[in-house]
């Protein structure tokens, strides 16, 4: 069954232009100009139940767009999408008990609080019973290792307690796609390595669907199925890792890969 | 629906209750910034007693009704600023693109956003108006109609303050417009009204809106007006319905960011 459905998608933003020193503010206030970009252009794909997607592009590509219209966040200007049945354009409250986010570069829990406390509150957003939260924080406890840190006020932690607690509080509703931005950014690669198995373990015990954008080619070759690439907002491929991973063999890294089908700018790539 | 709203007005506390436990991270701060908000609220108060020695009444307010419109400002904008401060700084989330947290989130976007952030000092201006009602006028129904002007005040305070803030939807730079409207609404709402005659009298209980968040509650408060005190709790529901409804046509234009960013 499909988890995310997206047709034509796209999403286009007006961005002020400006010429350079006073004189060209001054003439941006007479006579201001904007210039159109299209971030997303008509992407279609789906991803199935369970799937492990890497939705990966250079920056600017279009990926944090995407994945903004899907969970609810930004309002698409044409096209169709759908995750798990629900349009996020119209139900998106709906839509929020079902998905979890952790954006690696924007953080959600409250820096002054411990976080027990951010997870509890995390709870009532989710309207989960006490008791059910206090059950679901140990249980989170022990497969982040947060034990030794949880109530030590957020401020504190180090970056790798930090997105371990950030996966923590957006599993404490049982999600059933998680949409992950960059979430092993900065990161320090032992920490790497126990986001990753954590992701793989959610996956395999939860079935929960994995939505992932990264620049790290490890993130996707140990974790991914699949790979969607899109560049200057359009989808430029979309294969299975296994297939990669054949002509990974035939002597071209990963990375190298994707680095020649970014080059590729807005041209289809088949492999 | 029942149990949605009441979900809603937990979570709503929840984070009123963890914005005041940062606020008092530091203690001795905390506990300053009330004092000295209600000392610096206090001093003006020696301003108005010269003022009523020099004459008996002022634009028709005695000292009596002068206290009880400082209490009712102090106390309304002291309230909007304890439950939703950061309604008064919309205009930084959206340009800055951080509603992005509360969007992915399975409650009002607008009701997380404006219960986001608390302000100490507000508390000293909530008590300080409260205190100089009870000084100044008591009385039972009197304290009745005080708190509930408290609220509906603190209403249109903030109302005002998510209508300009939400320009920034709209335009760029719009926030200097949020500020002015509403340190005007603030400035005026400490004068007499009966000083202002024609376009000012006009500009202040239609575009301004300081006659119904404070001259309207106090003219009830004084002598008791079942229309005037009707028409305040009316235009407060227009109001902030017009805030909501204008917030969400908003929010169909937010362009988010990619600024790194925590939440503090």
């Amino acid at each position: 069954m499909e988890a995310i459905r997206v047709q034509d998608l796209s999403k286009t933003f007006r961005v002020r232009q400006k010429e350079k020193g006073l004189k060209g503010s001054i003439r941006s206030v007479l006579h201001p100009r904007s210039e159109e970009i299209r971030a997303v252009d008509e992407v279609s794909f789906t991803v199935e139940e369970g799937e492990i997607l890497a939705f990966i592009g250079p920056n600017g590509a279009g990926k944090s767009t995407t994945i903004k219209m899907l969970t609810g966040i930004l309002y698409p200007d044409g096209g169709k999408l759908e995750v798990l049945g629900i349009d996020p354009t119209k139900r998106r409250k709906e839509l929020a008990y079902q998905i979890g986010t952790v954006f690696g570069q924007k953080e959600q829990l409250w820096t002054h609080l411990t976080p027990y406390d951010n997870f509890r509150f995390f709870g009532a957003i989710y309207d989960i019973p006490e008791k059910e939260t206090e059950a679901r924080i140990k249980e989170l406890g022990e497969l982040f290792e947060l034990g030794a840190f949880i109530n030590t006020p957020v401020r504190g932690l180090s970056l790798g307690q930090r997105m371990r607690c950030e996966f923590a509080a957006s599993l404490i509703h049982k999600p059933k796609v998680l949409f992950l931005d960059e979430p092993t950014i900065g990161l320090d690669p032992v920490v790497k390595e126990t986001i990753r198995s954590l992701i793989k373990q959610m996956n395999r015990q939860l079935h929960t669907t994995i939505f992932l954008t990264s620049h790290d080619v490890g993130d996707i070759e140990k974790l991914c199925e699949r790979i969607i690439i899109i560049n200057a907002g359009s989808v430029v491929m979309d294969d299975s890792m296994e297939h990669l991973k054949d002509i990974h063999t035939s002597g071209m890294s990963l990375e190298n890969m994707i680095v020649e089908i970014y080059k590729a700018e807005g041209r289809t790539v088949s492999v | 629906m029942l149990t949605a709203v009441k979900n809603q007005l937990w979570v709503c506390l929840l984070s009123v209750k963890y914005n005041i436990m940062r606020e008092m991270t530091n203690r001795f701060t905390f506990v300053t910034n009330i004092v000295f908000m209600m000392l610096n609220n206090a001093a003006f108060i020696v301003q108005w007693v010269i003022l009523f020695k020099m004459r008996g009444e002022i634009g028709g307010y005695t000292m009596r009704e002068i206290m009880l419109l400082w209490g009712l400002t102090a106390s309304s904008y002291g309230l909007s600023h304890i439950l939703f401060a950061r309604a008064f700084t919309l205009h930084e989330l959206i340009v800055n693109g951080k509603l992005d947290a509360y969007l992915v989130l399975p409650k009002s976007v607008l009701l997380s956003v404006m219960t986001s952030a608390s302000e100490a000092s507000s508390i000293g201006d909530f008590l300080y108006g409260l205190v100089v009602m009870c000084l100044f006028c008591f009385s039972v129904g009197r304290l009745f109609l005080f708190l509930l002007f408290t609220v509906t005040g603190a209403l249109i305070m903030t109302a005002l303050a998510l209508l300009a803030g939400s320009l920034s939807f709209w335009f760029v730079r719009s926030e200097m417009v949020g500020v002015h409207v509403v340190n005007t609404m603030i400035s005026f709402s400490t004068y007499p009204d009966g000083i202002f005659h024609g376009t000012a009298r006009f500009l202040l209980y239609f575009v301004i809106p300081v006659g119904m968040a404070v001259y309207w509650p106090v003219h009830v408060m004084v002598s008791f007006d079942l229309a005037m005190f009707l028409k305040v709790v009316g235009y407060t529901v227009f109001l902030m319905a017009a805030a909501v409804y204008v917030f969400y046509r908003g929010l169909k234009r937010y362009s988010s960011g990619n600024l790194m960013e925590a939440r503090m």
